[in-house]
């Protein structure tokens, strides 16, 4: 097994450490990160693969020993992505439609309050770029997100959209991804509607 | 039974049938700090533009009263009391 030393390292970096090094030892690895998003962001890559993940806080950080034989091969880039048969919405912007800015976020927060009350929903919502506005503190779509995630619908906010309105502190529903994340979800959804 | 997650025993809608007076209502309560949610109308009270302003039942009276007074009464407003709606307020007018 090898250590690769990640702190410091802002995501995705992290992320893509890891997954080079599982490549090149698929028996595990154990990565050494800091607390936060970093650790939060290893931790999921490597169980949405089927691998265990083993935590261990120490003076400096955290180590994560990451092992098992996983639900695909990671160390063939070649195989095509699994297909998670998720159902994902992608939710771009805090307005829905193009016009005028008030009725587009009207729009947007009638649209995701609506999807309470809808027979279909979607597995994960991601939002993205000022889509993350609907995420934070003080955002009138709060509490139908917060509905949303006690039915079960997945909801994650990319941290880089987060960081650069400077909300990264300031999530309210759901959790952080990154673009790895994000990325490999819609390649490997059923089905994407984008907002 | 409320047929909405957003709304609860106790809850109040002002349904309104113009997203203009809903929006400039929504900005004379939230302006005043009322604890207000701005949600699409339930199916069973839907409306033209099928927006409501919700609230607590306490807040019902200050409501009905500024919203008159601004001349932005709603269509109609509407209660969950005992799993059903009942109309507190009807408003003829056909400019809401």
């Amino acid at each position: 097994m090898i250590t690769i030393n990640c702190r410091g390292q802002a995501c995705p970096a992290p992320v893509i450490a890891t997954k080079r090094a599982l490549e090149t030892s698929p028996s595990g690895v154990c990565v050494l990160v800091d607390n936060g998003a970093p650790r939060e962001n290893v931790t999921r890559f490597a169980q949405t693969r089927g691998l265990q993940v083993t935590e261990t806080a120490d003076g400096s950080g955290w180590s994560l020993v990451i092992h098992g034989s996983g639900r695909q091969t990671v160390a063939s880039p070649t195989l095509p992505v699994q297909t998670t048969g998720e159902r994902i919405l992608l939710v771009t912007s805090d307005r829905l439609g193009e016009g005028d800015d008030e009725l587009g976020r009207l729009l947007m927060r009638n649209f995701i309050h609506t999807l309470l009350e809808t027979v279909e929903r979607p597995d994960r919502i991601l939002f993205l770029n000022s889509g993350v506005l609907l995420t934070v503190q003080g955002a009138e779509t709060i509490e139908a997100l917060s509905a949303l995630a006690d039915l079960g619908v997945d909801l994650a906010s990319c941290g880089v959209c987060l960081d650069f309105y400077k909300k990264k502190d300031q999530l309210a529903v759901g959790k952080t991804t990154n673009m790895f994340s994000t990325a490999e979800q819609l390649l490997g959804a059923a089905s994407v509607v984008r907002l | 039974m409320s047929d909405h997650y957003l709304v609860k025993e106790g809850h109040c809608l002002a349904v309104f049938n113009s997203t203009h007076r809903v929006l400039k209502a929504e900005g004379l309560l939230k302006g005043l700090a009322f604890d207000i949610l701005l949600i699409p109308a339930p199916r069973s009270l839907q409306a033209d533009c099928g927006l409501a302003l919700r609230f607590n039942v306490e807040l019902l009276k200050a409501v009905q009263t500024l919203l008159k007074n601004h001349d932005l009464l709603p269509a109609y407003i509407s209660c969950l009391q005992d799993g059903q709606y009942t109309t507190c307020e009807e408003c003829p007018d056909d400019n809401h």
